[in-house]
C-alpha cells in the first residue's frame, strides 16, 4: 500500500467537504476518483498534497505519516499533482518550468547541465521537446497542461494526482492525453485521476472510488461501479 | 549575446567607470555619476524582491534609512572604521526586514505591501521626532571632504548589486524565486519552500539596500534622520525599476541613467517639485503601455532594425 487515508474529515464552516473518509491505494494502481460536482474530489487532492490541513484523521504515504505537512515537503516526499485550472509559471520557458520541479521537488542535482538533460528528456517524452525554450505564457491549453504534467514528473513522484487533465480537450487531444496517462502509469508511477469524462475514466482506471457529499459511496472495478445502485442514484437521482 | 561578449562589455564599462574621476574633475559631473550608481544599487536591490520574487515592498526607504542611520552612528558617533559601519548598516536593515517579514509573509496578499509601507512611515515619524536636529559632519571631516572615495564606494555597491542579481538570475535560487512570483501554489507543489525563499530574497534585498544607505551616510554632509526614511527613496527605486524593465538585470541600470538625467534636466527647467508629477505620469504610462519598460522598447527597436535576428 502506497497511500492510506484513515478517518479523514475536513469541514469549511458548517459544510463538511470530506466526511470520515477511508481509502487505500496500492503501488502501481491507476485509481479513478469520480463523483458529482462538489463531492469533495479536489478537496481530497488538496488534503493529500498539503494545501489544506485536515480537521481529523490521518494520511500515510509510503509508510510515513504526512498529515499536516506543508505542500513542498509532501512534494519532496514523492507526491506530485497537477491543478484543475492549470498553473504553469507563465513568464518562464517550458524548460525552466520543468527545472523547478527537478531542482526543488527531487533529490539534489549533480550539475545544472545534468538536470537540464533530464528535463529535456521529460519534455521530449511529453511532446514539448520542440517548444522547450518557448515561454509558457504563449502556450495553448494542451501545452499548458503538458508543461504542468512535465513539471510534476520532474519531481520524480511515486504518486501523481491528476486533477481533470482531460477537461477542455477535443476528442483527438483526449486520445493523446489518454495514451500519455497510460504511459505514465506504465512507467511505474501510481496515479489517482479525477476525471469527469466517463469513457476516459473507465478506460484507464484499474479501480474506481466514488465520492458523494464527501463520503465514499462505492469502490471497485469500473464494471462493478457503473452498475452500483448508489452510484446511479448519486448521478441521476432516484 | 555570448558569455564572453557579456563579460568583456561589462568589464569595459567598469574600467571606464573607474577612470571617470580622472577624466571629469567637475564636482557636478562626478555627483551625477555618483547618484546614478547609488540609484542603480538602490533600484537593483528592490528588483531582487519586487522584480524577481514578485513581492512588492513599498517601504524600501525603511531599509535604506536604517542602513544609513546605523552606518552614520557606527562611523561618526561610535568612531569605528567605515567598512565596519557600512556593513553594520546592511545588517541593521536586514534585522528590520526579518522583524516585518516573519509575520507579514505568513499571510498572503497585500499584508506585506502594507506592512512595509507602514514600517517606513513609522520610522520616518519616529526619527523626525527623536532626532530633530540635522546630523552634520564634523568640521574636520568637511574640510578634507572629497567626492572621489564616495564615488568609488558607489561604484563598488552598484557592481556588487548588479553581480548579485546576475548570479541570482542564473542560479537554483533564482529559479525558486521566480517560480513563487509566477504562482505560489504551483511553486509549493513543485517543492519550493515559498515562505523561506520570500524571507531569503527579502534579506538579500534589504541587506544591499542597507549597504547603499551606509554609502549615502558617508557621502551626505548633513541630513535630518527622518529624511532618510522619506517615501521618495522607495518610489524613486520603484519608478526606476519599472521604467527600465522590471525583473531584468539591465532594466534598473538603464532606468537609473535615464531617471537621474531626466531629474536633473527637469529640475533645471521646471518650477520646484513639478518633476515629481512628471515621473508619476511616466510611471503610469509605462505600466499601462510598456510593461517591459525601456528594455522592451530597446529590444523591439533592435529587432526591427536587424530584421528580427535576435
Amino acid at each position: 500500500m502506497i497511500l492510506e487515508v484513515k478517518n479523514l474529515l475536513k469541514a469549511f464552516g458548517g459544510l463538511v467537504a470530506i466526511r470520515d473518509l477511508d481509502l487505500a491505494v496500492n503501488k502501481g494502481e491507476i485509481v479513478g476518483l469520480i463523483g458529482p460536482n462538489g463531492s469533495g474530489k479536489t478537496t481530497l487532492f488538496n488534503l493529500i498534497s498539503g494545501v489544506l490541513k485536515p480537521d481529523k484523521g490521518e494520511i500515510k504515504f509510503d509508510g510515513r505519516d504526512i498529515t499536516g505537512l506543508k505542500p513542498h515537503k509532501i512534494c519532496q516526499s514523492g507526491i506530485a499533482r497537477t491543478f484543475q485550472l492549470t498553473k504553469p509559471f507563465a513568464q518562464m520557458t517550458a524548460l525552466q518550468n520543468v527545472m523547478i520541479g527537478r531542482m526543488y521537488g527531487s533529490e539534489p542535482v549533480l550539475s545544472r547541465r545534468q538536470a537540464e538533460e533530464e528535463c529535456e528528456k521529460i519534455l521530449e517524452f511529453i511532446g514539448l521537446g520542440e517548444k522547450r525554450l518557448s515561454v509558457a505564457a504563449s502556450f495553448g491549453l494542451v501545452d499548458r497542461k503538458k508543461v504542468e504534467i512535465a513539471r510534476s514528473l520532474a519531481t520524480k513522484p511515486k504518486l501523481l494526482l491528476l486533477d481533470e487533465t482531460m477537461a477542455g480537450l477535443n476528442p483527438a487531444e483526449m486520445e493523446d492525453a489518454l495514451q500519455l496517462v497510460k504511459a505514465i502509469g506504465d512507467s511505474g508511477i501510481t496515479l489517482i485521476v479525477v476525471e469527469h469524462v466517463m469513457k476516459v475514466i473507465l478506460d484507464i482506471s484499474s479501480r474506481l472510488i466514488v465520492l458523494n457529499y464527501g463520503e465514499k459511496i462505492a469502490e471497485g472495478t469500473p464494471q462493478e461501479v457503473v452498475h452500483d445502485k448508489n452510484v446511479i442514484e448519486a448521478y441521476l437521482g432516484e | 549575446m555570448s558569455n564572453w561578449k557579456q563579460f568583456s562589455v561589462s568589464g569595459g564599462i567598469i574600467v571606464l567607470l573607474i577612470l571617470v574621476p580622472l577624466i571629469f574633475t567637475r564636482t557636478d559631473v562626478l555627483t551625477w555619476f555618483y547618484l546614478t550608481l547609488l540609484y542603480i544599487a538602490l533600484s537593483q536591490s528592490w528588483n531582487i524582491l519586487g522584480g524577481y520574487t514578485g513581492q512588492i515592498n513599498l517601504g524600501h526607504a525603511a531599509f535604506f534609512g536604517a542602513g544609513a542611520l546605523a552606518a552614520r552612528y557606527i562611523w561618526l558617533h561610535f568612531g569605528l572604521p567605515l567598512p565596519l559601519a557600512i556593513l553594520g548598516g546592511g545588517l541593521a536593515a536586514t534585522i528590520f526586514a526579518m522583524i516585518i517579514g516573519f509575520p507579514a509573509f505568513r499571510l498572503r496578499g497585500i499584508y506585506f505591501i502594507i506592512g512595509t509601507l507602514v514600517l517606513a512611515e513609522i520610522l520616518r515619524l519616529v526619527f523626525y521626532t527623536i532626532l530633530p536636529e540635522a546630523d552634520v559632519m564634523p568640521m574636520k571631516l568637511l574640510g578634507a571632504y572629497s567626492l572621489i572615495p564616495r564615488y568609488y564606494l558607489s561604484l563598488l555597491i552598484a557592481v556588487l548589486t548588479v553581480a548579485a542579481v546576475y548570479w541570482i538570475s542564473r542560479s537554483r535560487l533564482g529559479l525558486g524565486l521566480m517560480s513563487l512570483r509566477e504562482d505560489e501554489d504551483a511553486a509549493e507543489a513543485s517543492g519550493v519552500d515559498t515562505q523561506r525563499y520570500k524571507l531569503l530574497a527579502f534579506a538579500i534585498s534589504t541587506f544591499l539596500a542597507g549597504l547603499t544607505g551606509g554609502i549615502y551616510a558617508y557621502y551626505s554632509a548633513a541630513f535630518r534622520a527622518g529624511g532618510l526614511f522619506e517615501p521618495v527613496w522607495t518610489f524613486d527605486a520603484v519608478i526606476i525599476v519599472f521604467v527600465g524593465g522590471v525583473g531584468t538585470i539591465v532594466g534598473p541600470i538603464v532606468g537609473s541613467v535615464f531617471f537621474v538625467l531626466l531629474k536633473q534636466i527637469l529640475s533645471l527647467y521646471l518650477p520646484g517639485g513639478i518633476h515629481v508629477a512628471v515621473f508619476g505620469a511616466l510611471f503610469i504610462m509605462v505600466v499601462l503601455f510598456l510593461p517591459g519598460g525601456l528594455i522592451e522598447l530597446m529590444t523591439r527597436f533592435r529587432k526591427r532594425t536587424s530584421g528580427g535576428s535576435i
